[in-house]
């Protein structure tokens, strides 16, 4: 058993986390080809030009709001809420798992801390619900959220702008205010990205955000068995990873340069006059650069889909497996004539 | 499933808890469209942002405009926190590289021979499919 299986997202976590990744995504597409129109003037058209890109927009900003009160009421409303608020907390153990990740990278670490094993394994117990980067990525995407969702629905309602501040210079800063505060997200979601595709263990993406974890065989008993190590040292590495995780890292790296670069030159005029392609501060570096950013989340959307595919497939095979036996909980399979294909063999 | 109901870390939500967010999320949702939307389409057309206008949408008068202040100290100061938090991320992306490279280095080669090894479980070691534990 390689241990590195331990199940994380509820069965509601993972339809919410692939919904809220959808939305988000359609409001990165809409938004940003409003921001950086002159380098994403292919996907301005492609959605219909300025009046079907807000459209969109405003659409997905709805289904944003629905999503985002859902799930605070969720978690304000239910034990399991509750119960996870204190897990999401930063902690002393955090920090020591940052510091000890920059160690293990230049070698002066043999393992990654314990609160960074959000993928690396060990037993399920030992495994924080979420590493460091795990509560990093909750705590901004739940500020960022919140923010980008009154900001943009001061933006869509100008009688509420207007009342607060009377100008038209006002709605606009709320304008740039939106448009650069998503770039944070824009940059931490291509993070987020690279980070559950691109580890070589579970490569082509982490499932545990699909596949809920009261699905995922946990290894309970042979405590004498159990092992010391994450088990990574079995696994195989993909034959493309190597070549895939440094095309898709620079991938990553230029994106977020370029969106930042991108957001600089854009101060103050995010929305533009008119049209303009090629116009303004863009140069070929920084269209190419902002294109690739948007590949990156274009993979991403790919891997969320692909991520569904496996947990409909696992859903099926575990049916599969549940009718003769309860070999589902990590046990030997009682047959395997017939299946070669157990789900269970690679454990 | 059953079998595990009593370990806390599989108790899902309740399907009230679910539905009872449900209803409240699309009610707000439904009350902020109404409440963005307003009724009194004279504002609406006013201050419309409309990005490829001929002859300005709302941001032409931005610089010129810009009576308030704290709106520019505002945006400053999300220039800011873009490029610290930016710095960031990309630090926290070839953390993340360099660690995968390193445990890649730990795991088996494409073409290895993984015949004699035994999982601990009595199952066979994983497939070269990359997807480890996962079972995909």
């Amino acid at each position: 058993m390689s241990n590195l299986d331990h199940g994380k997202f509820t069965r509601v976590t993972t339809l919410f986390h692939s919904l809220l990744g959808l939305d988000v995504f359609l409001l990165f597409f809409t938004g940003y080809a409003i921001m950086f129109n002159d380098e994403l003037w292919w996907m301005l058209t492609l959605m219909g030009g300025a009046s079907g890109v807000t459209a969109i927009h405003r659409i997905t900003g709805i289904g944003l709001v629905a999503l985002v009160v859902f799930w605070i009421t969720l978690q304000l409303i239910s034990s399991t809420g509750r119960s996870n608020f204190s897990k999401i907390l930063p902690a002393k153990d955090d920090i020591d798992a940052f510091i000890q990740d920059v160690q293990f990278v230049l070698g002066r670490a043999d393992e990654r801390h314990p609160s960074a094993r959000q993928f690396a394994g060990y037993k399920a117990d030992e495994v924080p619900l979420l590493s460091y980067i795990g509560k990093g990525v909750v705590a901004i995407f739940s500020i960022e959220l919140t923010l980008l969702a009154i900001s943009g629905l001061l933006i869509w309602s100008k009688t509420g702008l207007a009342a607060m501040f009377q100008t038209k210079a006002a709605a606009m800063a709320f304008v740039t205010f939106h448009g650069l505060l998503g770039v944070i997200m824009l940059m931490g979601v291509m993070f987020h990205i690279f980070e559950h595709g691109m580890h070589p263990a579970f490569y082509p993406v982490e499932t545990k955000a699909f596949i809920p974890r009261s699905m995922v065989p946990e290894h309970h008993g042979d405590d004498d068995e159990e092992p010391d190590t994450t088990g990574i040292e079995r696994l195989s590495l993909s034959p493309s990873w190597r070549t895939v995780s440094t095309v898709f890292g620079a991938m990553t790296v230029i994106g977020i340069v370029s969106v930042l670069v991108g957001s600089i030159f854009d101060e103050g005029y995010p929305v533009p006059r008119e049209l303009a392609i090629g116009g303004g501060p863009s140069s070929i570096l920084l269209t190419v650069g902002i294109n690739l950013g948007m590949i990156v989340l274009g993979v991403g959307l790919v891997l969320s889909m692909y991520g569904n595919v496996l947990r409909i497939r696992w859903e099926q095979q575990l049916e599969q497996e549940r009718e003769p036996t309860t070999a589902a909980d990590g046990g030997e399979p009682q047959t395997d004539g017939g299946r070669p294909d157990a789900g269970d063999s690679e454990n | 499933m059953t079998d595990r109901e009593d370990l806390p870390d599989v108790n899902g939500y309740s399907r009230t808890s679910v539905l009872v967010s449900a209803v409240v999320g699309l009610a707000v949702a439904a009350l902020s469209v109404l409440w963005a939307q307003g009724f009194r389409v004279g504002y609406e057309s006013l201050y419309r942002v409309n990005p490829t206008v001929e002859g300005g949408g709302i941001g032409s008068d931005w610089v010129f405009g810009n009576t308030i202040p704290a709106l520019d100290f505002l945006i400053a100061l999300i220039h800011a926190a873009d490029v610290i938090m930016g710095a960031f991320i990309l630090v926290m992306v070839f953390i993340h590289w360099a660690a995968f490279q390193r445990l890649a280095g730990k795991m088996r080669d494409p073409g290895e021979d993984v015949g004699e090894a035994v999982a601990a479980d009595g199952g066979s070691p994983a497939r070269g499919d990359g997807q480890g534990g996962d079972g995909a």
